[in-house]
């Protein structure tokens, strides 16, 4: 199982630091972003590309492997497009390399030790998640039957599809990646997503902390020690966002909370800083990416971004701030609409 | 009125009882607050979790929740509260105070009221040993290991959760929407007569064994510690195998490799 999770973990933040630089290039973002903007970026848009595929293919019934080949397709195109960037990826790296010993700070180092326990806790334990039985057997009713969403995934019978999730079908997005282990989704989801969803996540923080702490390597790291630190003791059942990275980090809902939100904070301290366009445009993205999470990111994400900014967009008097807030919520709300449409 | 305080109050306590990340996140709110002199950081870190705090317990905004999210799921409002941001990064604001070792050792007492003022979530009560790579039960796995793919089961309820997760060639004669049959006493559905004979102690053939052919289970799944009025073999059925827990009975008009699923696209 190690290679799979080794062949997963390259081809998932492989694939996305590609097509981040591509984004980074389309967007015509600044040179100094590095290498971790360009990986989470390039998650994004893969999430959100995968949600304006699958949606569409999901209501006129296509079947999984065609909608495999599209995606895969489009994914490598991004990739390749980001492999023109090869000049910004080699000064990325060498900086990477240079600024190294700059990251080797005690906060950095006690991060890494605790994300490094908190894999090897989960690799070795398991979390009986009882939504599994839906959402795991959808992936697997996928690569199974090769149709997306048209078996009732409890039982293996046939059936109009619960109209609630057909507008955030995440799970296809792990039945889509363990074709290329080719281990069933259930391994994929259980044993090998925790060790993508987790790195992701703290990636997000280690971003969140170099915007609020841009001159203080030290308390970057500190930052990030302590946000992961906050993700291992928690409180109360595990109704508490942070608790979903560690028991179901798989779940469509988990990476919402522990890993979109974030991202969606991340983007909005950026976007309401700059003002820029393309910082919308790569906030709209996020959220868009969050739809295909959950039917709750159809709704939790346009609520934070919208009072997130709105509130900025007051203290700033800022008109341009709210109305990239607006745009960057469109997807949202445009498959928020789409939603009670369908549910009603 | 009423009700929404109380869904609020009952998912509010889930969310934070057994530690002091609620008073850690108030003081951490009033800190940068205090402590921030950009205003955009201090919105985004202090001001917005105090409004979401605000909008959670504020009736007008939290009914309005409840109907578009669900009023089982109104906790989920409280994900929009980064306490992973907001706490560090009061912390954060401290340490930047500090300087050298006095910093670090700041830090790692930070660590520590985290640790101590938090509940351990790598722990047995939520984990337990994996035993095999699908992280799955292992007595799903030993039942998925003696029955044959593309068949059609019906299996106990210990399992029924599990056993397409392992397996998702099999079909399964019901799924989670069944136990919604729990605590009726008799059905005139015959659907549900099968899944309620099969939740006796002592499970009647004459009931059960004649409704599962009907229905074309051709496995059948128990706990070993179930009891029979009557023989199998009058309905049709025959031992197939067992393990530590479970027996497995199966049509005796079953072929080895046959497709027996009842649903097949």
């Amino acid at each position: 199982m190690r290679l799979e999770i080794l062949v997963t973990m390259t081809i998932f933040f492989g694939g996305s630091l590609l097509t981040g630089y591509g984004v980074r290039r389309l967007l015509r973002f600044r040179q100094e972003e590095g290498m971790l903007f360009s990986v989470v970026s390039g998650v994004m848009a893969w999430w959100a590309l995968m949600e304006a595929v699958l949606v569409p293919m999901t209501m006129k019934h296509a079947a999984f492997q065609t909608f495999s080949r599209v995606y895969s397709g489009l994914v490598l195109l991004s990739a390749a497009f980001g492999l023109c960037c090869y000049r910004e990826i080699l000064r990325d790296v060498r900086k990477f390399f240079g600024e190294a010993r700059q990251y080797l700070t005690l906060g950095h180092l006690a991060a890494l030790a605790l994300m490094l326990w908190q894999l090897y806790f989960l690799h070795h334990h398991m979390y009986l998640e009882w939504d599994d039985t839906y959402y795991v057997n959808l992936a697997n009713e996928a690569v199974r039957s090769n149709q997306i969403y048209w078996v009732y995934p409890e039982t293996g019978s046939f059936g109009d599809f619960d109209k609630r999730y057909v507008l955030s079908l995440w799970p296809v997005f792990y039945a889509w990646l363990s074709g290329f282990t080719g281990v069933v989704p259930t391994i994929m989801a259980h044993t090998i997503l925790p060790w993508v969803m987790i790195p992701l996540a703290y990636m997000v923080y280690e971003l969140i902390g170099r915007q609020l702490f841009e001159e203080d390597r030290q308390l970057q790291g500190m930052f990030l020690a302590l946000a992961v630190m906050m993700h291992l003791f928690m409180s109360g059942e595990h109704t508490a966002g942070l608790t979903f990275l560690s028991i179901t980090p798989w779940v469509g809902k988990g990476v919402l909370a522990t890993v979109l939100i974030p991202m969606l904070f991340y983007g909005v301290l950026r976007a309401v800083k700059s003002e820029t366009c393309q910082e919308w445009i790569l906030l709209g993205i996020t959220c868009l990416a969050g739809c295909l999470l959950s039917s709750m990111g159809i709704m939790l994400t346009p609520v934070f971004v919208g009072v997130a900014v709105f509130l900025t967009a007051v203290q700033k008097k800022s008109v341009k701030c709210l109305l990239g807030g607006i745009g960057a919520c469109a997807p949202c709300l445009v498959l928020g609409v789409y939603y009670i449409y369908l549910t009603h | 009125m009423q009700e929404f305080f109380e869904i609020a109050k009952t998912d509010f306590l889930a969310t934070f009882e057994g530690a002091w990340i609620f008073w850690l996140l108030l003081c951490g709110v009033v800190w940068i607050l205090v402590k921030e002199k950009d205003q955009t950081r201090k919105l985004l870190t202090g001001v917005l979790p105090a409004v979401f705090l605000f909008l959670y317990w504020c009736p007008v905004s939290g009914i309005l929740f409840m109907k578009v999210l669900g009023e089982n799921v109104y906790w989920r409002i409280l994900w929009l509260i980064l306490l992973a941001v907001t706490i560090p990064y009061a912390m954060c604001l401290a340490l930047g105070e500090l300087q050298g070792v006095k910093r670090q050792g700041a830090f790692l007492l930070c660590l520590g009221i985290l640790a101590v003022g938090g509940k351990k979530v790598l722990s047995e009560e939520w984990f337990e040993p994996s035993t095999n790579v699908y992280k799955l039960p292992q007595n799903v796995i030993e039942v998925c290991e003696l029955l044959p793919s593309n068949v059609h089961v019906m299996v106990s309820n210990r399992l029924m959760p599990y056993i397409r997760q392992c397996d998702p060639t099999i079909t399964s004669e019901f799924g989670r929407n069944s136990l919604a049959y729990n605590g009726k006493e008799d059905s005139e559905e015959e659907g549900e007569k099968l899944y309620l004979e099969a939740q006796k102690e002592e499970i009647d053939l004459a009931v059960l064994g004649v409704l599962a052919r009907k229905e074309g289970c051709t496995f059948l799944v128990f706990s070993n510690n179930r009891t029979y009025l009557g023989d199998w073999a009058d309905y049709g059925y025959r031992e197939y195998g067992r393990t530590d827990e479970f027996v497995i009975y199966v049509d005796e008009d079953y072929k080895e490799g046959q497709d027996t699923r009842k649903w097949i696209e």
